[in-house]
């Protein structure tokens, strides 16, 4: 109960300040027109099979005789190898890049959170066990790690995301035990432990919710690498299966047919471009605005 | 501070100078140079020229290169079904094909300098032999290499045998130098290097990338006036780069290139699309042993729903003939009264009807090798037409050694359903064709379908035995053995591929073998 | 001081201990039969039994482990299985090639990364910050194995004023005496003054540089521009400025000098990022690197040569982020 207030104490102006960086947020052109852009490309992702004009070329037919169509009227991005409507499976690619990537930065948070927090607030075996082991992981270029994941687990989308996330969660680890240490030493956790709270309790009640707005912050910069990641292992071979559109793989797929069909490397690689753009843009504004040296000068 | 920067500034500047007038000069070096250049032909392909320099053990893509560094006793003209001398002038077999008698072609000189002799030809033989490593099971029936004299050699067989096509074998038959062999290490010709008596020297090898051979002077069968002085093979994978890189005359041959490039390169008067046939042949196994492809009504019933006019038109480009049977028509054994399936929907649903086959069974795996396009469009329309039958497919492209390591796992439910398969014969041959992909196996290696028919067995032995005396008979019993594969379906027979090797208009005398698939012999080519 | 290095090159060897285990236990679990691989294509049983055999993997998995570090620490990477030679002298050979191409990249992603980053600094929140900025977004979000394709077909297909890929051109290699030095072409060739084979490997070398240095552009012109942006408004700027040294001066002498530091980290780990590039990029411009390599590992999964790639990496990280963690230290702004 006594603990209960003190944390609705933490929590209350930060909410403030949360409002706060949407305004300042929305300050800056670059940023906004890219929050713009991340509405519009959500709601793609959520209406792609309405919005595609010939949804059944996303999962379902192929139609050989119209291969490799230059972009007109009825296939306003060109067709694929197969015949397929490029427009239509560039749409539903965005739900596929989007959810993959969201879910990629979620399952690292979900193991990096907690073991960061984990290694800030305990013993110092418990803190060097954790961090050397997040060290390894971090010494291992990310691509290569993912490859070789991706390699043992089999070529799928589920298994790049994973591959991913367990080359991605140590970043999160180093976030969170950082605050999490400079937590330990706050009122609040002291006072929590003094009145007998038990350690898990303190860790999950107390430090992650604490420390969660920095690494939501990281986490949502990183959404445009990972998108990028799953794009490459798509590419290489190792990601999304045919017929899957996802972007990676249909550009993969273009370059046997680059010469005689350029828009159909074109507009999966602008699409990338794009998506990861925005996300990046979106990253490099929160960055600025949370940055307390750079915040009010804005 | 700004005057140093100034100055670093006017540094920049003079370097950008000099390297300027080191431009230029390069230019005009470069173009004095061309006057006198010998002439290469540069051959690019898609994977490594070479991986295992050893000619007793290299079996994974050198093959151009190494026909072209060393020989074989004969050679196998594909197109006209009959075998050449070649370091060997001429051969015997008695006993009942037990004994075979080569004669050895004389002068002719291995790249250090040492003769050809009956000894050198017992040595390599052997040498492959007994390393046991890449192809060198073709020489399997051979007990005992005899030196009859210094140009005769005699091969005792333990049982009846084509020697004369294993020694025309595109790989594991070549003739090294013993002296350069013997002089060296095990590894030493592994490490890159090479003792052959062929037209041409290896010169330079970089692991994985490419391959310099230099014209050998002292070749046997001597050298036209217009000839390669350099032939270099090399690895680029793009096949848009290879593309371009012929059209510009920057390269002299490709291969693989897309089917939609070819027939735009058709009409380039700078290029030529060589199309031949081939004896590979694309195909399709089932997992016999694991329902529901256990069922033989299922499998025929995933015949019927094969669109095999669309494959051979769009997967393949048009660049392949529909199969007719396991045999490639180019192979001795292929029969042209075989049954050939068709795409019937309707019939494929009654035929499931009939198979009791459930609408909500699980998902079929279907694996291919993901580097093979060509697969990979044919697996996205089978896909498609399946499902219009009520069966759903995931696909799945892997590399090919984690794909055939899947479909060799221990528990039936962890394989694969539905299998692509490329096969191509070792030497010309159709038992060891027919053997390796539907013989009763101990242990699964090929024979990807997990077929296993005794009465299958026995007609394909028989067919082998008969093949030297009556051979008549034989072809009738290799009829009957795929005609049986037909009905119980364990495979479908998809196309026969087409080679296509593409060449610059500069570069001439290129025939085709499809015995030897995509491998140009230089000596036979020159510059225009 | 040496305190701190010897415990950071200590931690290192352990994260490196850790790096190897944990790569072994990942390629063995790979799904692929090795011995099957060895034999090649047209394997039969008992060829593959007597791999199997031959590359001791019939062994337990403790014992080859013991083997494998056993070899490690004799500098052994073991055999390819591909190409039957020894991963370690193929990565030598390949090493130079990727090499040239990461200092290349970052060089140029260095310089034009400050460049960026001073002026979108100066010119803050007006249109060419906002280009800049853009620019310096844009350059980290662009798919390099698609705009390595891109660019080869506008330079070589359409304008033919580059090459299109690997590192000489046919006839420069076959006809010149090629410099091997230190395996770098463009060093080698400068230092024996040969002009033929450096005018012909800087044209090969420029777009696959370009493509790799956009992502440290990018990372560096961020950097330098945030870490600009704090510096300006520290108090003895305001001073420099108030004693009325012109805007230039004090961004390139004062200002850039001090936010070198947090610039250092930044390549460091542009580096490390450029080498993992080079993975997607060398197979595209058929650069005869370590990326080119490991691409075809991958491809036919041959186990030794991926680990010996990932070992490599791994160690050129650990270096990297201790050359990092040195250049923070002597820092005088970090060590005071």
């Amino acid at each position: 109960m006594n603990h209960q207030v003190i944390s609705w104490n933490a929590i209350a102006p930060r909410i403030k300040e949360f409002r706060e960086t949407v305004y300042l947020l929305k300050r800056n052109k670059l940023t906004r027109i890219a929050l713009l852009a991340i509405y519009a490309l959500i709601f793609i992702a959520i209406f792609a099979p309405w919005l595609a004009p010939h949804s059944t070329h996303i999962m379902m037919d192929t139609n050989p005789q119209d291969k490799l169509l230059a972009p007109c009227t009825q296939y306003l991005f060109g067709t694929d190898e197969l015949g397929r409507d490029i427009f239509s499976r560039v749409l539903y690619g965005t739900r596929i890049s989007l959810q993959t990537g969201l879910l990629a930065v979620g399952i690292s948070l979900l193991i990096g959170v907690p073991l960061g927090a984990i290694a800030g607030a305990s013993e110092w075996y418990v803190d060097e066990a954790i961090m050397r082991v997040t060290d390894i992981f971090l010494s291992f270029p990310g691509l290569l790690l993912a490859i070789a994941i991706a390699a043992i687990l089999g070529p799928s989308l589920q298994n790049a995301m994973l591959a991913i996330s367990i080359s991605w969660w140590p970043w999160y680890t180093r976030i969170v035990r950082g605050q999490a240490i400079s937590l330990r030493e706050r009122q609040f956790v002291k006072a929590a432990k003094a009145i007998g709270t038990p350690h898990y309790k303190i860790i999950f009640s107390h430090i992650i919710p604490n420390c969660i707005a920095p690494v939501i912050v990281q986490a949502s910069m990183d959404i445009g690498g990972v998108i990028l990641t799953i794009a490459a292992l798509s590419f290489l071979g190792l990601g999304a299966q045919p017929p899957t559109p996802e972007w990676g793989l249909m550009i993969s797929t273009s370059r046997t047919y680059f010469l005689s069909a350029w828009w159909y490397s074109f507009f999966p690689g602008m699409a990338i471009l794009i998506t990861v753009l925005v996300f990046n843009l979106l990253g490099d504004g929160l960055r600025e605005v949370l940055d307390p040296k750079t915040r009010k000068k804005q | 501070m700004r005057e140093k920067m100034l100055s670093n500034v006017k540094g920049i500047s003079s370097l950008f100078t000099i390297l300027a007038i080191a431009g230029l000069l390069v230019c005009f070096s470069v173009a004095a140079a061309t006057a006198a250049e010998p002439k290469v032909a540069l051959y690019i392909q898609d994977t490594e020229p070479i991986l295992d320099w050893d000619p007793s053990v290299e079996s994974g893509g050198g093959m151009l290169v190494l026909n072209n560094v060393y020989e074989t006793l004969l050679r196998y003209d594909a197109t006209q079904k009959k075998i050449i001398p070649l370091l060997a002038t001429s051969y015997t077999q008695s006993n009942y094909g037990m004994t075979w008698t080569f004669k050895i072609r004389k002068g002719v000189r291995f790249h250090d300098g040492s003769k050809l002799d009956a000894k050198a030809v017992k040595f390599s033989i052997e040498r492959t032999m007994k390393l046991g490593k890449g192809m060198s099971y073709i020489w399997a029936p051979v007990t005992k290499i005899t030196v009859v004299n210094k140009y005769t050699v005699k091969f005792d067989l333990e049982w009846p045998a084509p020697l004369d096509l294993i020694a025309t074998s595109n790989y594991a038959a070549f003739i090294m130098s013993p002296k350069a062999v013997k002089s060296h290490n095990q590894d030493w010709l592994s490490q890159g290097n090479a003792v052959g008596t062929g037209p041409y020297v290896l010169q330079k090898s970089t692991m994985g990338e490419e391959v310099i051979l230099r014209a050998f002077d002292d070749y046997w069968n001597g050298w036209g006036e217009k000839r390669y002085d350099f032939a270099v093979v090399k690895k680029i994978v793009e096949s848009s780069s290879r593309r371009q890189m012929i059209e510009k005359g920057d390269a002299s041959a490709t291969v693989y290139l897309p089917a939609e490039d070819l027939d735009q390169m058709k009409s380039n008067p700078n290029v030529i699309v060589n199309v031949g046939p081939s004896l590979e042949n694309t195909s399709i196994m089932f997992n016999t042993q694991r329902a529901p492809l256990d069922n033989k009504l299922v499998r025929q019933a995933f015949a019927y729903a094969f669109p095999y006019k669309k494959v051979v038109k769009y997967a393949a480009g048009g660049y392949a003939i529909k199969a007719r049977g396991a045999l490639p028509a180019q192979l001795w054994g292929h029969s042209k009264s075989l049954f050939q399936y068709s795409q019937d929907l309707e019939k494929a649903k009654q035929l499931l009807k009939q198979a009791n086959y459930s609408q909500n069974s699980r998902k079929l795996l279907f694996t291919y090798v993901s580097s093979m396009e060509a697969d990979k469009k044919m697996a996205e329309m089978y896909k498609s037409d399946l499902a219009k039958i009520g069966v759903e497919v995931e696909l799945r492209g892997m590399p090919w050694e984690s794909m055939w390591e899947l479909s060799k796992s221990r528990k039936v439910e962890d394989r694969q359903d539905i299998f692509a398969m490329l096969w191509w014969p070792d030497y010309c041959d159709p038992y060891s064709w027919l053997y390796n992909m539907f013989h009763s196996q101990k242990e699964i290696l090929y024979n990807l379908a997990y077929w296993s028919d005794p009465k299958f067995d026995k007609l394909i032995d028989d067919a082998n035995y008969e093949m030297m005396f009556k051979k008549k008979k034989s072809l009738a019993l290799y009829h009957e053995a795929q005609e049986m594969l037909l009905d119980e379906s364990p495979s479908i027979f998809v196309y026969d591929k087409k080679n296509t090797l593409v060449t610059h208009k500069s570069f001439k005398g290129f025939k085709d073998n499809p015995a030897y698939p995509n491998v140009v012999f230089f000596h036979e080519t020159y510059p225009e | 001081m040496r305190i701190f290095i010897i415990k950071r090159l200590l931690l290192g060897l352990l994260v490196l201990f850790g790096v190897i285990s944990v790569t072994f236990v990942i390629v063995r679990v790979i799904p692929s039969d090795p011995a099957a691989q060895w034999v090649g294509p047209r394997a039969t049983i008992e060829q593959i039994e007597a791999a199997r055999v031959e590359l001791g993997l019939n062994d337990s998995f403790f014992v080859q482990y013991g083997n494998f570090v056993a070899d490690l620490a004799q500098g052994d990477l073991g055999k390819s299985i591909r190409t039957h030679q020894p991963v370690m002298t193929e990565l030598k050979a390949f090493l130079p090639a990727t090499l040239e191409l990461v200092f290349l990249s970052t060089f140029i992603g260095v310089f034009l990364g400050l460049y960026l980053g001073v002026v979108s600094a100066r010119r803050k929140d007006q249109w060419v910050d906002h280009l800049c900025r853009f620019f310096s977004v844009a350059t980290v979000s662009i798919p390099a194995f698609w705009i390595g394709l891109l660019l080869q077909y506008v330079f070589y297909g359409t304008l033919d004023w580059l090459p299109l890929g690997e590192r000489l051109s046919m006839n420069v290699k076959l006809f010149h005496e090629i410099p091997d030095i230190t395996g770098m072409l463009l060093f080698d060739s400068l230092i024996t003054w040969n002009l033929v084979v450096f005018w012909d490997a800087l044209k090969h070398i420029l777009l696959p540089g370009f493509v790799m240095a956009l992502f440290p552009i990018g990372l560096v012109a961020r950097m330098t521009r945030s870490a600009l942006l704090e510096i300006l408004n520290e108090d003895y700027i305001k001073a420099a400025r108030s004693y009325g040294l012109s805007e230039r001066i004090i961004m390139w002498s004062y200002a850039l000098k001090n936010s070198l530091g947090p610039t250092a980290t930044v390549v460091t780990l542009a580096i490390g990022y450029t080498l993992v590039n080079t993975f997607l990029i060398e197979s595209i411009f058929s650069w005869p690197g370590i990326g080119n390599y490991i691409a075809s590992a991958v491809v036919s999964l041959d186990y030794p040569a991926i680990m010996g790639v990932t070992i490599f990496s791994a160690v050129s990280y650990v270096f990297l982020n201790l050359a990092a963690d040195m250049i923070i230290a002597l820092d005088p702004q970090v060590r005071t």
